[in-house]
């Protein structure tokens, strides 16, 4: 794509989510919405395969009917409250709280509205999966965020609960890397959602976290365009550092203990405990162990052990790397590093 | 409530099931995108002149502004759809799947 078309697209993709983040109207924060949605299918369909343009279609019907029903919220609760803003949303009007909520977990990814994310993330390159899995998601949980006091905490608890299994459960059966990180997706979201009804500052913390683990993995795996399981496997040949951030990044989004991954899923159980949801908190760190696994598969694989090749491929001529590599080192110890300031967080509220 | 704010809340739903429940081919899912869209234009315009609501005299027509967009993008998708395959039934978009 030409570079001033690309710079137009990707200020557009900026101006719709910042709107969205500093409206307290919900027309501008509808507009908002739109702005990103529109602006980022030139993006999705940058390389014109079919592939793309299926991804393409998918996304940008279940995010056209996502952005209706949220219209439709809208407007309803105009009818019955008279007003536009944000922060009054009468949470005893079941029609209003239960529209809301399938707006924005649509736009989410969140099961049982999950099934366009995989398709999606696969049929596009591996910049535009991490715009995707990252960008995207800020506008709608800075709406969620803004509105948590009125949103029905039963049925997001379920929505969170149902996204955490089929997180676990559907990347049980992928070598396709892109579709393993969507699946990640759906299941992070399902942590940061369980909590946002209680502390929503947890839910920053984790999605914080999850941006910069999300960010390091796709940026990792673009430096040699690895896009399955197979081709991760020769990597200790090409670049055995990046073999190295892959394992410790990896077991950091699975939740492992000495890394910054298990800060959030630390805390949010923690937070669900002290709220009598204990039920709650055990179904949801049970169900961490099966994205723990897949993540254990793709590291077995790349890093602890070698892949049997040829003897020709292992003696390979060492280019340098080509690709641009932005904040990734300062990206990697954030985010696997920083556990042992967690104390910050008793300063907090 | 009162009856006419039913009946287009009743449009508005049966176009979010045709729009969700689509046989075969894509622009019928498009059209439904403009039905939602005409049945929140109506009713945000009758909320808005019945509770006099004047500085909200804007938002139909922004609301039109933006859902012609998004037609237009559908449109433009669907072009390449068919482009690509001949015809745009969705049975055609098995691509991605698991």
């Amino acid at each position: 794509m030409k570079l001033p078309i690309l710079t137009i697209v990707m200020t557009t993709i900026f101006t719709g989510t910042m709107l969205t983040m500093i409206s307290s109207h919900w027309l501008l924060i509808w507009i908002g919405l739109e702005i990103n949605m529109l602006s980022i299918i030139p993006i999705l369909t940058k390389n014109q395969k079919p592939r793309s343009t299926e991804a393409a279609t998918k996304y940008f019907l279940t995010q056209a009917t996502a952005s209706m029903l949220l219209m439709f919220t809208i407007v309803f609760n105009a009818m019955h409250s008279g007003q536009w803003t944000t922060t009054n949303i009468d949470p005893n009007n079941m029609i209003v709280s239960l529209t809301m909520i399938i707006a924005l977990t649509m736009k989410l990814g969140m099961t049982p509205f999950h099934f366009w994310v995989p398709e999606v993330t696969q049929g596009v390159s591996l910049m535009t999966g991490m715009l995707l899995l990252t960008w995207q998601k800020l506008a709608p949980i800075s709406i969620m965020m803004q509105m948590f006091t009125s949103i029905n905490s039963i049925i997001l608890l379920l929505i969170a609960l149902m996204s955490v299994l089929v997180g676990g459960w559907g990347g049980l059966n992928q070598t396709q890397l892109r579709k393993i990180l969507a699946y990640s997706s759906i299941a992070h979201m399902g942590w940061m959602m369980a909590i946002l009804t209680f502390c929503p500052s947890l839910t920053m913390l984790n999605l914080l976290i999850y941006l910069m683990l999300t960010i390091i993995m796709f940026t990792m795996l673009n430096m040699n365009t690895n896009t399955t399981t197979l081709t991760l496997s020769n990597l200790w040949n090409k670049s055995p550092t990046i073999t190295m951030m892959i394992l410790i990044s990896l077991l950091s989004l699975g939740g492992l203990p000495p890394l910054t991954g298990f800060l959030p899923k630390w805390v949010i159980i923690q937070e669900l405990t002290k709220n009598n949801n204990i039920a709650m908190a055990t179904v949801m760190a049970i169900m961490a162990l099966l994205n723990l696994y897949f993540y254990m598969r793709l590291i077995y694989s790349t890093s602890l052990t070698l892949f049997p090749t040829p003897n020709n491929i292992k003696m390979k001529w060492q280019f340098q790397p080509k690709k641009r590599s932005l904040f990734l080192s300062p990206l990697i110890i954030l985010s696997t590093l920083t556990l042992p300031l967690s104390p910050v967080f008793s300063t907090l509220n | 409530m009162p009856s006419i704010s039913i009946n287009i809340i009743l449009a508005f739903t049966a176009a979010l099931l045709g729009m969700l429940m689509f046989r075969s081919h894509m622009m019928s899912s498009l059209l439904c995108l403009e039905g939602m869209m005409l049945s929140m234009f109506i009713l945000s315009t009758l909320i808005i002149l019945n509770m006099q609501f004047t500085t909200s005299f804007i938002m139909p027509i922004l609301l039109l502004v933006f859902a012609a967009c998004e037609a237009a993008i559908g449109l433009a998708l669907l072009v390449t759809v068919s482009n690509i395959y001949g015809l745009d039934h969705i049975q055609n978009l098995n691509l991605l799947q698991c």
